[in-house]
C-alpha cells in the first residue's frame, strides 16, 4: 500500500513522539514549543502535495480527498494558532511542558485522522486518539476546578464513545459491513426497514452530538471551557467541533444518503435538534458573568447554526458547513487570544473586569471586538458571510423554520456578545496599566483578525476551497 | 431458529439463574423465620475458628498509591504481548520483512513510553 498517502498524519504523530523524546534531554521547555510549531509545517507540506488525490487506502479504512484534506489544513492550522498563543499561558503552568506540547501535537493527529476515516472502526479509533489526550490536558492545571473538569469530561466522554459503539454496533448488525461506501449499498438497496436502523442513526446523533456540543448532549461544555487551562479550552472549543462535524458530514451524506425517508428522518432530527441547541445556547448565554462560560455557551449556539447545513443534506450546505467552521474557528480562536493575555493581566475572567480595557489595551480590545462581532454575525467579517451561506443551504432545502428561528437567535445574541464590546469600550477602566502579551500571541491574534476580516470581504478565496473539499466520490 | 429466538434461550437461563439465586439467599432467612434455625451464639462459637489468626488494626489500611504507575506500566506490555502472538504467528506466512519493519516500529513508540517513563522517575518506589 501507499504509505505516502496518510504522510500528513504519521509525521504529525512522529513529531509528537520527538516532542515526548526531546523533552526528556532538554532542559530548556521553550525550545521545544518552537519545535511543535515549526514542526508543523511537515505534515502541512506532505498534505498539500497530496492536494487532488483521490483514493481510499487500507481497504477502505480511510480516505484521502479534498475533504480530509482541508481539514487536514483546518486542524494544522488550529494547532499552529494553539501553539503559538499558549506561550503566554505555560508560565503559569508549573511543569510538565514538555507533554502539554505532545499531547495537543497527538491530539491533532487524531482528529487529522477523523477527517480522514472512512469505516466505522477507524472512527472510533481515531476518535479516542483524539479524545484521551484532552482529557488529560483538560485536568493540567491540576487546581480544584480543572480537575473537576477532567473527570466530567473524562466520564461524558467516556459515556458518549459507548452510545456511539452501540450505535455503530447496530449499523453494522444490520447491514453487515464497517465501510460506509458499502453501508451506503446496504442502506440503498432499501430492505433494511427496521426500527433498529432509526435507533442506531440516534446513536450515532448522540456520539457526535456530544463532540459537537449539540443540545442535548452538551452538559459538560460550560464546566470544562471555564476549568480548562485557557489555551485548551480554545482549542478544545474549535478543534473539537470542526471534528465532530467532520466526522458527521462524512458519516450521514456517504452512508445515510439513501433511502429517502431515512435521509428525510435524519434530517429532520438534526432540523429539530439544531433549532433548540442554538436556542438554548444562546439564552441561557444572556446571564453568564465569566467570559469563559459565554463563550461555552456561545459555541453551543453556534452548534445549532452549524447543524442548519448539516439538516440542509445537501452540497451547499455541505460547504456551508465548512465554511461556517473556518469562519468561526478563526473568531474563537481570535477572541480566546486576546481573552489569554487579558486575563494573564488581570488574573479574572469576569467581563465586568474587562472595564475600560479599550483604553488600557487598544488592538487587544480592538481585535476581541472584531472577533465578537464575527460571531454575532455583523459584516464585514467573516461570520457573517458563514451565515449568509449557511441560512441559505437551509431554505433551499426547505427549512424556512429554522432558518428564522436561526435569524431570531442572531439578534438574541447580538445582546451578550455586544455587551463585552460596551464593557470595554464605554466603561472606565480601574487601572491604567496596560497589558503586556508576547510576540507569539500577537502574531497568533493578527493571523486570525486578518482571517476574519479577508474572508469576510473576500469570501469566493474560502468558498471555492470548500466546493472542491465537498466533492466526495 | 431465527435470532430472536436463539436469545430467548439465554433469556430463559437467566431466569433460571435469578430464581435459583434468589431461592438460595431467602431460604435460610425464610427457615429462620419458621423456627427451624436456631440461633444460640456463644464466645467460643464466635471467635475465631483453627487456622484463622487475631487481626491487628484496621482492615482498610491505605496501599500506596504509586502502585498504580505499575499497572499501568504492566498494560504497556500486556497489549504489546497481546499483538505479538499473532504477529508470531503469521510471521512465517506472509508478513516477511514487512511485518519485521511494521512491528519495529509499533515496539520502538512503545519502548519511547518506557523510557518516557523511566526518565520520569516512575519506575522508582519512593
Amino acid at each position: 500500500m501507499n504509505w505516502y498517502l496518510i504522510s500528513p498524519q504519521l509525521s504529525l504523530g512522529a513529531l509528537a513522539l520527538i516532542i515526548v523524546l526531546l523533552d526528556l534531554f532538554l532542559k530548556e521547555k521553550r525550545i521545544l514549543g518552537i519545535v511543535s510549531a515549526a514542526g508543523l509545517a511537515l505534515p502541512f507540506g506532505f498534505a498539500l502535495s497530496l492536494w487532488g488525490h483521490q483514493e481510499t487506502i487500507l481497504s477502505g479504512m480511510l480516505a484521502v480527498d479534498g475533504f480530509s484534506l482541508f481539514f487536514c489544513f483546518l486542524f494544522l492550522g488550529i494547532a499552529f494558532l494553539t501553539l503559538l498563543y499558549s506561550t503566554d499561558y505555560l508560565p503559569r503552568i508549573p511543569r510538565l511542558h514538555g507533554e502539554y506540547y505532545a499531547l495537543i501535537l497527538l491530539s491533532t493527529t487524531g482528529f487529522t485522522f477523523l477527517a480522514a476515516t472512512g469505516e466505522l472502526i477507524s472512527i472510533y479509533l481515531a476518535l479516542e486518539l483524539s479524545s484521551l489526550p484532552l482529557y488529560a490536558l483538560v485536568a493540567f492545571l491540576k487546581d480544584e476546578k480543572s480537575t473537576e473538569a477532567g473527570i466530567k469530561y473524562l466520564l461524558l466522554g467516556a459515556i458518549a464513545s459507548a452510545t456511539l459503539l452501540y450505535g455503530m454496533a447496530l449499523m453494522f448488525g444490520l447491514t453487515g459491513r464497517t465501510e460506509l461506501s458499502e453501508i451506503a449499498q446496504a442502506l440503498a438497496a432499501g430492505g433494511i426497514r427496521e426500527p433498529a436502523l432509526l435507533l442506531g442513526v440516534v446513536l450515532l446523533i448522540a456520539g457526535f452530538g456530544f463532540k459537537m456540543a449539540a443540545v442535548p448532549f452538551h452538559g459538560w461544555v460550560p464546566d470544562v471551557y471555564e476549568g480548562a487551562p485557557t489555551p485548551i479550552t480554545a482549542y478544545i472549543s474549535v478543534g473539537s467541533k470542526a471534528a465532530g462535524f467532520a466526522v458527521i458530514l462524512r458519516v450521514f451524506y456517504q452512508a445515510f444518503g439513501q433511502p429517502a425517508w431515512l435521509h428525510a428522518d435524519w434530517s429532520l432530527t438534526i432540523a429539530v435538534l439544531s433549532a433548540i441547541t442554538m436556542t438554548l445556547g444562546n439564552v441561557v448565554a444572556i446571564w453568564q458573568g465569566n467570559i469563559k462560560r459565554l463563550l461555552g455557551y456561545s459555541g453551543i449556539a453556534n452548534a445549532g447554526y452549524l447543524m442548519v447545513g448539516l439538516a440542509a443534506a445537501s452540497n451547499i450546505g455541505r460547504s456551508g458547513v465548512i465554511f461556517f467552521l473556518v469562519a468561526y474557528t478563526l473568531a474563537n480562536l481570535g477572541a480566546f487570544t486576546a481573552i489569554i493575555a487579558i486575563s494573564n493581566k488581570i488574573e479574572s475572567d469576569l467581563i465586568e473586569d474587562y472595564s475600560g480595557m479599550a483604553r488600557r489595551a487598544p488592538a487587544l480590545a480592538l481585535i476581541l471586538a472584531l472577533c465578537l462581532i464575527s460571531l454575532t454575525g455583523i459584516p464585514p467579517t467573516a461570520g457573517f458571510m458563514a451565515k449568509v451561506y449557511i441560512f441559505s443551504a437551509g431554505i433551499q432545502a426547505g427549512f424556512l423554520w429554522l432558518v428564522i428561528i436561526g435569524v431570531v437567535n442572531s439578534v438574541i445574541s447580538a445582546y451578550y456578545y455586544l455587551r463585552v464590546v460596551k464593557v470595554m469600550f464605554l466603561s472606565q477602566p480601574s487601572s491604567e496599566e496596560g497589558v503586556p502579551s508576547s510576540g507569539a500571541l500577537r502574531a497568533a491574534l493578527a493571523i486570525t483578525a486578518l482571517g476574519v476580516l479577508l474572508f469576510g470581504v473576500f469570501p469566493y478565496v474560502l468558498l471555492h476551497l470548500a466546493e472542491n473539499a465537498t466533492l466526495l466520490p | 431458529m431465527s435470532l430472536l429466538g436463539e436469545f430467548g434461550q439465554i433469556g430463559l437461563f437467566l431466569i433460571l439463574v435469578a430464581l435459583f439465586t434468589i431461592t438460595l439467599v431467602l431460604l435460610p432467612i425464610a427457615l429462620r423465620y419458621v423456627g427451624l434455625v436456631p440461633r444460640k451464639p456463644s464466645p467460643a462459637k464466635s471467635s475465631t475458628y483453627e487456622c484463622g489468626m487475631q487481626t491487628i488494626g484496621e482492615t482498610w489500611i491505605q496501599f500506596n498509591f504509586r502502585y498504580y504507575l505499575y499497572a499501568i506500566g504492566f498494560m504497556l506490555f500486556d497489549i504489546l504481548a497481546v499483538f505479538l502472538f499473532p504477529w508470531a504467528v503469521g510471521f512465517r506466512g506472509q508478513l516477511k520483512a514487512f511485518g519485521f519493519i511494521v512491528m519495529g516500529i509499533f515496539f520502538f513508540i512503545l519502548v519511547v513510553g518506557l523510557i518516557f517513563a523511566w526518565k520520569k522517575g516512575a519506575l522508582e518506589w519512593k
